[in-house]
């Protein structure tokens, strides 16, 4: 158990550490009404976080996820108040534009047979691009009650985010560690010819893989809409290093293969709790920054190390 | 430990090696290899694969350092820390995977990281011409040496990185397996070339499997058994027979342990089928308790074949039938489904996914069958793992070790234990026994020899004629695409086989 | 198979010498030339003095941080931080500025100490083997972080008159135009003439060929982060100086930017291939088209978008062409 799972016991450790450590910094830190409000906080980055997850296993990347978000978030406003469509309508159509997304991605990067990270970098322009273009920078505001509900409200006395994060969070870890789907995303980012040898449907689960990582980024932007009621085009700016560094702390290989879904969970933990306990101790916002990519780099660095002494 | 003959009194050796060895981790390539090259002569390296050749090529480019021993260059003991300092020693090395640059003009490739400088700049217009010139003295005359390398041959290519060797002025010239890749012509050749080289009184190490080729160029013939030097010979008072007895370190014919099985109707009926230039016009039959040996050169079409056959490359036409039926081969995925396995050549790559334990090897190709509703069934998994595991010998801890750490037999039956988890009614093994060390070797071919006594059709792709010689029902000789010769077992003499794979095209 | 019976005269061997080796650099600039002549006669104030002027001048710290950038690419890494290193090398080099320090030390220190931080990452790149493309996104959180921590994202304002190297000119040109010109032709010579230059394309091209031949790699790759290093800072000058002030925070996307300059100038994302010529024009182009959309009223908010389609065009291409070369035998 600890041979396999060191990285994330390490991390599961890092996140009771920092956890103490902020708790003493700050009271307010350990009250419930202040631990709901991080998991509201946290949602749309883990949504994507769980996705990439599997992109990244499959031996992938996707940078596009960010605009992806804001191009969802803009057409949210946009069928619904300039084309007029029920906003319930609406919230159909979303989450097939982040398919669509996520599809296009699949072929530049399996058919057209582009390096991941570079098709989807040009899809980062490509989408936010669309997003800015067709918002021409006018934000949508005037939600309707019912809809902020999904973003504002709770359910049981727990805020809406908790309970998708929740599915979402046992849903990607059954997925990834238990199915016959699961298996193949890993064994395609071990070696993909070893996969295609084997007879697995490695073209079908890569497009599936990207295809989910879309329509995480639109249900992403579906919960950051209601949250805030206003659409923006510059939602999800960045979103894509907030997540691939979650990820990425939480153990999984940015060469593919290794990762698991308690690590991202883990990793997205970790980074909210110093992000929110350094800003409650009175750190500016971003000496976070410095500590998460600080954290991130010794993580990686650890990590290279540990593969070298395994290899030897 | 063998001595090493005492040189003849012509001039000393340009290159020695002196009881060099190499370890890697706790592998042993190398443990003691000793070798005398003098100038103007062709020394051919020889051995089976995994007998230490390419790590002791590797050692003398300076790309590998050595774990013990001494390398004398002209009776000078020389360290070769980097490749740099063996260019500087004047050992240069055409790597049998040619080490180039496709994206950059032939005429840099030939200079690449010892570039000519005029006032510290890289000097284009000399370069430009010196690389003619270099590659006009071999024979490519009317090589444009503006056009990109990636966009050449594999002959001519060859040709820039031995260009690249000789504007060293090279004294010791080692070839690693360079007809390996090669037509017939096109190895005449480049033949004739280390011949001219040699009369210029270059030292040439020359690595090769080739045996007709060996006689017909090479002066003295060295051979490394498990990393261990046995002998040298000269070309003149040895035979074939000898040197692979020297090889093998055994006689031939114990080490196949060839069982007799009844065969059986037609399983695998192939007609026409053709995909790109590397199969043309395939037609054969393949029976139940069949093996059916394909010989042939690299290149030669053979693993092409196979890959048709398992759906790698889709077959552009022709037709397949299996068990009476026609079937469609559009992907591997199919390929299992209609009951075909393949255990390919590149194990590390192709095989086996090395960081996943055993366990998942073995099930990965029948996920399907354990995995009602998507969810895998932990309890028939390990199950069905541990019978493949039980079945096949595996040498390892377990089940869960890791697949990458057993060693290179073992790790050929787990790919062949996943493949019998799907039932297959025909097994193509492309390369069965590449890199497996000689014990491991009859391990595996006892186990090909069982599998088709219990009825399996094998197709078996071999570059080591002894082994296709010695396991096939029938010898299938594949050249330049096409099937030049089936031979049944009786025909099948290595002279008969040779012919088929050398003989010219009559037609064109 | 041997081209001797298609080898034009010896004459236009340069000449067609010259069209393969820079084919995908000419074509940037004939795109440039085009779009200057096409919107210049639908609207004839786009090819204004004054507009050229924002348009070559005011971008000219991207073709310059581009240069850098093309190295990395072409030994086939990737820099995300380079737009979080520049902001942080302004900081520096402005609060020099108004603290009294010589102008001289102002425009030296973000050089050396763009080098100095891209050294670190090299290091982790070449020798943890950790890949650049996670080495860097932890550096340029590192970095942004940092930044902003220790300055609190207040401006930087009173920069002396003599600081502002951007607003200078040179024989009637603007300094940046100046450099940028000036920069990307050393560098391109250098990257064509030199045995270091070259020796980036046989990392690029094929690593493990490049140590055959003699390259030590990894201290070939420290050494091209500290160089790109140093042309962020040489970009951080431009940009710093343009304005009276300096806010103290990082310009938002900049490293795409860079990044992106370099692949439509050519530059292949698979290493071994492209020239600083190449990503310098194209960060030209860029400038271009953002400034043409706005002349032939189209919003300037459609320009992301056209730049994600000319990224993704240009890298089809460019496997295209790949795939071609490698059947063409």
């Amino acid at each position: 158990m600890l041979k396999r799972h060191g990285h994330e016991t390490v991390l599961a450790g890092l996140v009771v550490i920092a956890l103490l450590v902020m708790s003493f910094q700050s009271a307010q830190f350990l009250t419930t009404g202040n631990m709901l409000n991080q998991g509201r906080l946290m949602a749309e980055v883990a949504l994507v976080a769980l996705a990439m997850t599997f992109v990244i296993v499959s031996g992938g990347i996707d940078l596009s996820v960010g605009s992806t978000m804001g191009l969802c978030a803009i057409l949210t406003g946009v069928l619904w108040q300039n084309m007029g469509l029920p906003l319930g309508v609406v919230l159909a159509i979303i989450p097939i534009i982040g398919l669509i997304c996520g599809l296009f991605n699949g072929f530049l990067i399996i058919r057209v047979g582009m390096p991941p990270l570079i098709a989807t970098l040009g899809t980062l322009a490509l989408y936010r691009g669309l997003a800015e273009g067709i918002s021409q920078a006018r934000s949508v505001r005037g939600y309707p009650e019912w809809f902020a509900g999904i973003g504002q409200g709770s359910i049981l006395g727990l805020p809406t985010q908790i309970w998708i994060l929740g599915v979402a969070l046992v849903l990607a870890g059954v997925i990834l560690g238990l199915t016959r789907w699961g298996r193949t995303v890993q064994a395609i980012g071990y070696s993909e010819p070893a996969a295609h040898f084997a007879g697995l449907p490695v073209n079908a689960t890569k497009y599936a893989v990207y295809a989910v990582s879309g329509l995480a980024a639109s249900l992403a932007a579906i919960l950051f809409v209601s949250r805030v009621s206003t659409t923006r085009s510059d939602m999800g700016t960045g979103l894509e290093l907030d997540v691939i560094t979650a990820v990425v702390l939480g153990g999984t290989s940015i060469f593919g293969g290794r990762g698991t879904i308690i690590g991202t969970a883990l990793g997205l933990v970790l980074v909210q709790v110093l992000k929110n306990g350094l800003s409650l101790a009175g750190v500016r916002g971003d000496g976070t920054l410095v500590l998460i990519g600080v954290v991130l780099v010794l993580t990686l660095v650890a990590g290279a190390f540990m593969e070298n002494r395994v290899r030897r | 430990m063998t001595i090493a003959q005492t040189p003849p009194p012509a001039g000393g050796p340009a290159l020695s090696v002196r009881d060099i060895s190499k370890s890697f981790g706790p592998v042993k390539a190398l443990k003691t290899a000793n070798l005398d090259l003098r100038a103007g002569e062709v020394h051919a390296l020889m051995g089976e694969n995994g007998a230490g050749k390419s790590t002791l090529v590797k050692i003398l480019a300076g790309m590998h350092a050595p774990s013990g021993g001494a390398i004398l260059v002209d009776g000078v003991q020389t360290a070769l820390p980097s490749p740099r300092r063996a260019a500087e020693a004047g050992i240069a090395v055409v790597h049998q995977e040619l080490l180039l640059f496709g994206e950059l003009t032939v005429a840099e490739n030939v200079f690449a990281g010892h570039y000519p400088r005029k006032g510290g700049m890289v000097d284009w217009a000399f370069m430009r011409r010196r690389a003619q010139e270099l590659l006009a003295d071999l024979d490519c005359h009317d090589l444009d040496v503006d056009r990109k390398l990636g966009s050449l041959s594999v002959a001519m290519r060859q040709r820039v990185e031995i260009a690249r060797a000789l504007n060293h002025n090279a004294r010791v010239l080692i070839l690693d397996e360079p007809t390996a890749a090669l037509g017939e012509r096109d190895a005449d050749r480049l033949l004739e070339i280390v011949l001219r080289l040699r009369a210029r009184g270059v030292a040439i190490l020359y690595v090769s499997h080739r045996m007709n080729e060996i006689f017909r160029i090479s002066d003295r013939m060295s051979v490394l058994r498990d990393g261990t030097y046995i002998a040298t010979r000269n070309a003149r008072e040895t035979t074939e027979a000898e040197l692979i007895s020297l090889m093998v370190g055994r006689p031939v014919d114990q080490m196949f342990p060839k069982t007799e099985v009844p065969i059986g109707g037609p399983v695998l009926e192939v007609r026409g089928l053709s995909c790109g230039p590397m199969v043309k016009d395939a037609s054969f039959t393949l029976h139940k308790g069949e093996i059916l040996g394909i010989a042939g050169l690299v290149g030669s079409g053979r693993t092409e074949l196979a890959h048709v056959l398992f759906g790698v490359t889709p077959a552009a036409s022709g037709t397949i039938h299996l068990n009476g039926r026609e079937i469609r081969i559009a992907s591997p995925r199919a390929a299992r489904d209609a009951g075909i396995a393949y255990v390919p050549e590149d194990r590390g790559a192709q095989g086996l996914v090395k960081p996943l334990p055993i366990r998942e090897n073995i099930s990965m190709a029948v996920l399907d069958r354990i995995s009602p509703g998507g969810m895998i069934n932990r309890a028939k998994e390990a199950a069905l793992a541990k019978r493949g595991f039980d079945m096949l010998g595996v040498r390892a801890s377990g089940p869960e070790q890791i697949a990458g750490q057993l060693s290179g037999g073992n790790q050929q039956k787990v790919v062949i234990a996943k493949w019998l988890q799907t039932n297959p009614s025909v097994l193509i093994l492309d390369e069965p026994t590449r890199g497996i060390d000689v014990g491991a070797k009859a391990e595996i071919h006892r186990l090909i020899c069982e599998l088709a006594g219990q009825g399996l059709a094998i197709l078996m792709i071999s570059s080591e004629l002894p082994e296709v010689l010695a396991m096939s029902d029938r010898v299938m000789v594949i050249a330049e695409g096409r099937i030049r010769a089936t031979l049944s077992r009786d025909e099948a003499t290595p002279e008969a086989v040779g012919h088929a794979m050398t003989a010219r095209r009559s037609a064109s | 198979m041997i081209g001797s019976t298609t080898l034009p005269p010896s004459g236009t061997g340069a000449v067609r010498r010259f069209l393969r080796e820079y084919g995908h650099e000419i074509l940037v600039a004939l795109a440039i030339l085009a779009l200057l002549v096409g919107v210049g006669l639908y609207n004839p104030r786009f090819v204004s003095a004054r507009n050229l002027t924002t348009i070559f001048s005011g971008n000219a710290y991207i073709a310059v941080a581009a240069i850098g950038m093309t190295m990395v690419i072409v030994i086939r890494e990737i820099d995300l931080s380079v737009g979080a290193l520049i902001g942080v090398l302004a900081t520096i080099s402005g609060t020099l500025a108004v603290s009294g320090a010589p102008i001289w030390v102002a425009w030296t220190v973000p050089i050396i100490a763009g080098a100095a931080i891209n050294a670190i990452s090299g290091i982790l790149v070449a020798y943890a083997r950790i890949p650049s493309i996670v080495v860097t996104l932890g550096m340029m959180a590192i970095l942004q972080g940092g930044l902003i921590t220790a300055t609190g994202g207040t401006w930087i304002s009173n920069l002396p008159p003599e600081y502002l190297l951007a607003k200078m000119t040179v024989l009637g040109l603007p300094m940046p135009l100046v450099w940028a010109i000036a920069l990307t032709i050393a560098a391109g010579l250098w990257m064509r003439l030199s045995p270091f230059g070259r020796s980036l394309y046989l990392i690029g091209g094929n690593a493990e060929a490049a140590r055959a031949v003699g390259i030590e790699v990894p201290r070939r790759i420290v050494a091209v982060f500290m160089i790109h290093g140093a042309f962020a800072g040489l970009a951080t000058l431009l940009f710093a100086t343009q304005l009276q002030v300096i806010q103290s925070t990082t310009p938002p996307n900049l490293e795409l930017i860079v990044i992106t300059s370099a692949v439509i100038g050519g530059v292949s994302i698979l290493g071994g291939t492209g020239t600083v010529f190449g990503s310098s024009l194209a960060a030209v182009l860029f400038a271009t088209i953002g400034s043409a959309l706005i002349f032939v009223n189209v919003s300037a908010y459609w320009l992301r978008a056209f730049i994600g389609t000319l990224i993704l065009l240009t890298v089809m291409a460019d496997m295209l062409r790949r795939k071609r070369t490698m059947k063409g035998a």
